[in-house]
């Protein structure tokens, strides 16, 4: 059997007092599409950050296909592509400079990293501005340039947090076309996102931390059973055999339909 | 909705003050939680002491001076001291701007901000400006001591020297709000860094040109420092300095119409500046966008290829290749750090003008031409030891894909030291060109001599600065003019270097003169330069423990948003 892509055991990360991430077991497949969510504040970029090597975890251990992260981080990184919150992007270079800067840093040799960006900069439509700075670009161009150098070096795994953020409609059909060519080609991608209705639409299973701690994981109709058998114990929500969307599911997880039910006290 | 109108109301300005000055308490409270927060504070305390002999110095100086010139009836010579704290007021905030913490008060405009109460608060800001500070201080003292020398003279001295701080603090004002609309975007930018520099150049050339001028001058009419001090004395009382001291002056000679008439002329000033600053503020409060607009889409002309990138050969990794090509795109877009690499030659240039100037008398430079290659290798290092000592500050987010990407950090750093070391060899050739046009070819002796001492200072530097780096980065931030602070810890750190650098040099200086032979220095540079080099790969050893212990607060303080 094969290691899963990314498992992780009682990874735990405190700020000081706080504790942002609180013993959590994750296990993804290889070649799933797993939406990891959670409310504001939740861990999710956290995690992410810890799973990608942007911080450093103060408890737990990680893995990623079999590899131990804090043992061998360069190799690690080489199986992975990362799509960070900050999008890792050099403003003052161009799209062209930018992708083949990436590839060499992921260690491909100057023609391919050339090959590559070239073709990468067509697919995501990218081409027709060869001479503007990164700084220049849109949002939704950024978001293509830093999906594209995170693909470059053709990743076995791909962490994307909130690739969808400030999007437009044509931009994100273009990422999306591109995670689901990852996808057929076998990749795992690993995905945080507020956007549920996409969550739902792309992925094959799903996580979702709250408060630090992984309070579901599974597929989508796993996850859906399970809320309904609660509510069918419990008497309460949704009929037994009501389809839940996965924004139902994740509010009953959470909590978040107490919200709706709430009022303040000037502005009723 | 009632409730939340009438409380809105209910806010007044003294309200939003009291919450803005809390904030500030409070952002300056939770800065010393981290241990680089209370180093930080340290090293302030030690820049602060600076500022407070400066203050403190100055004001009894000029407290002294304008009581012996009211004592003697000189006051027009009040002229002096009042252009050279306008001087001071205007250009110590743009040549230390990295000293200051202005906060960025447009931020308040989400909140129910009247435009009276968002005037107040820029103004409120730069009053905590440290030359503010000392301005007022220094004008003060003034007034103080033209009230003991003529006590009827103080209280219009008072009203005259406060309507000149406040013309500084508009000005002030005015001049960082404009700056900011021309910096905010890229290509403003560029231009009006160029033209900084020019002006920056064009300032050393004054007193050199004086020289030439005078000297010129004064062979055809007789004595030079004479005529030109009238022309120039003719043209300043119509500047803001010249005006408060003709103010003083006219009043103390009982011209009391004329006094008022310079008085009304240095409110015109500020009234003028006010407006000039009011159209900023509006603009700023009906909520401008400055912000970098995306370029527009360009038709393509056919397929451009796309370059396989920089080898550099020699063994070196194709990910050290990829950062010192990436550091060259970096420089050669941007004027900031680009501009500051030809000061070196400027100064030589400066140089021979002085040789020029002093040929009938003795001058340091005519008579120690052969430092002149060493003197301009020296500028040129400390130059570039503001990109060395905070290398990954003008990165912004991309220094992630540093530690997303399978690289050792210390093939990133050893990039960055050899794209450093390229721009610093390309120094010393010019520098060595420079000198050998103006002054003549510098010995052999020499040459080695500087280049040794510089091997060993650069890579002392590049191992400090590897350190400081990642232990006190700084977001750098082009668009923020005079709104950023630099790292108090790093400016300290670059002057222990320079001293302990300076001081080893010493060494080799005192074996030179002993012997009347450069070898020896050349010799002793030598072993430093081994000893050094032994120093840097030891670091670079051990610079990914660092890179990865250190993450966190890189990327906090690089990544940040401006």
């Amino acid at each position: 059997m094969d290691a899963p892509a990314i498992a992780t055991e009682h990874l735990t990360r405190r700020f000081g007092q706080l504790v942002a991430v609180d013993d959590v077991n994750l296990r993804v497949a290889p070649g799933q599409f797993f939406g990891f969510l959670g409310p504001n504040g939740a861990g999710k970029s956290t995690t992410i950050k810890m799973l990608t090597g942007l911080l450093a975890p103060t408890g737990g251990r990680m893995e990623i296909l079999g590899v131990d992260l804090a043992r061998n981080p360069v190799e690690v990184k080489r199986q992975i592509g990362v799509v960070p919150e900050g999008m890792a992007l050099f403003g003052r270079l161009t799209g062209a400079e930018y992708l083949t800067f990436a590839a060499r840093m992921y260690g491909l040799d100057r023609q391919t990293a050339a090959k590559r960006t070239a073709e990468l900069l067509e697919f995501m439509d990218l081409a027709n501005q060869p001479k503007a700075l990164v700084a220049d670009y849109s949002h939704g161009m950024q978001k293509k340039l830093a999906l594209a150098a995170a693909v470059i070096h053709g990743p076995k795994i791909l962490f994307l947090d909130e690739p969808f953020e400030g999007v437009d409609a044509i931009a994100s059909g273009t990422l999306k076309a591109m995670l689901q060519r990852m996808i057929a080609r076998g990749a795992t991608i690993f995905l945080t996102s507020h956007v549920l209705e996409i969550v739902e639409r792309l992925c094959s299973h799903v996580g979702i931390i709250h408060k630090g701690r992984l309070v579901a994981q599974g597929s989508l109709e796993e996850l859906r059973a399970g809320v309904q058998a609660n509510a069918a114990a419990d008497s309460a929500g949704a009929p037994v055999g009501e389809k839940l969307t996965l924004e139902e599911i994740f509010l009953r997880i959470v909590g978040g339909e107490r919200a709706a039910d709430q009022e303040l006290s000037w502005l009723k | 909705m009632v409730e939340v109108t009438s409380a809105l109301r209910a806010i007044g300005l003294r309200e939003q003050f009291a919450a803005i000055a809390q904030l500030r308490w409070k952002i300056f409270l939770h800065s010393l939680r981290t241990v680089r927060g209370r180093m930080e504070m340290i090293s302030w305390i030690f820049i602060g002491f600076g500022y407070s002999v400066m203050a403190i110095g100055g004001t009894i100086g000029l407290a002294a001076l304008t009581w012996l010139l009211v004592s003697h009836n000189q006051e027009e010579w009040l002229a002096v001291p009042l252009w050279l704290i306008f001087l001071v007021w205007q250009l110590l905030p743009v040549m230390a701007t990295a000293f200051t913490e202005n906060f960025d008060a447009s931020n308040f405009l989400r909140f129910p901000l009247s435009y009276r109460s968002y005037f107040m608060i820029r103004m409120a800001y730069g009053a905590l400006d440290p030359t503010t500070i000392i301005g007022c201080l220094w004008l003060a003292g003034m007034a103080l001591g033209a009230g003991i020398a003529a006590p009827s003279l103080f209280l219009w001295a008072a009203i005259v020297l406060a309507a000149f701080a406040a013309l500084n603090i508009l000005l002030g004002r005015m001049i960082f709000s404009w700056l900011e609309r021309w910096l905010a975007r890229r290509k403003s930018r560029e231009i009006l860094l160029l033209f900084f520099f020019l002006f920056i150049i064009g300032v050393q050339f004054i007193n050199p040109l004086m020289q030439v001028y005078l000297h010129r001058y004064g062979r055809l009419h007789g004595p030079p420092s004479f005529a030109l001090a009238t022309q120039l004395v003719a043209v300043q009382t119509f500047l803001p300095p010249g005006l408060a001291s003709s103010a003083v002056s006219l009043s103390a000679q009982s011209r009391f119409t004329l006094a008022f008439g310079a008085l009304a002329l240095l409110c015109a000033y500020s009234a003028a500046f006010l407006a000039l600053l009011n159209i900023r503020l509006v603009a700023q409060y009906r909520g401008e966008n400055l912000s970098e607009a995306p370029a527009p889409a360009v038709t393509r002309k056919g397929k451009d290829s796309v370059s396989a990138g920089w080898d550099l050969g020699g063994g070196l990794s194709g990910a050290v290749a990829a950062v010192f090509e990436k550091d060259f795109h970096y420089l050669s877009r941007s004027g900031p750090m680009l501009f500051p690499l030809v000061m070196p030659v400027v100064i030589l240039v400066i140089f021979r003008f002085s040789m020029i100037n002093a040929r009938h008398g003795s001058n340091f430079i005519q008579d120690h031409a052969g430092l002149a290659f060493p003197i301009g290798a020296a500028y040129a290092l400390l130059i570039l030891s503001s990109i060395s000592y905070n290398c990954f500050g003008a990165e912004g987010a991309g220094v992630q894909l540093y530690y997303m990407s399978p690289v050792h950090f210390r093939e990133v750093l050893l990039a960055k030291n050899l794209a450093t070391g390229t721009i610093l060899l390309f120094e010393m050739i010019l520098v060595w060109g420079a000198v050998a046009l103006l002054y003549g070819p510098p010995s052999p002796g020499m040459t080695f001599a500087t280049i040794t001492g510089v091997l060993f200072a650069a890579l002392t530097s590049c191992t400090v600065g590897n350190l400081m780096s990642l232990y006190s980065p700084k977001k750098i931030d082009w668009a923020a003019f005079g709104r950023q602070r630099a790292s108090g810890l790093t400016a300290l750190a670059v002057l222990g270097v320079q001293a302990g650098t300076m001081g080893f040099a010493f060494i080799a200086v005192v074996a030179a003169l002993y012997f009347h032979r450069t070898w020896p220095a050349t010799l002793i540079l030598l072993i430093f330069a081994a000893g050094a080099l032994w120093l840097y790969n030891f670091v670079l050893g051990r610079i990914d423990a660092v890179a990865l212990s250190r993450r966190e607060s890189l990327l906090t303080e690089v990544c940040r948003a401006s």
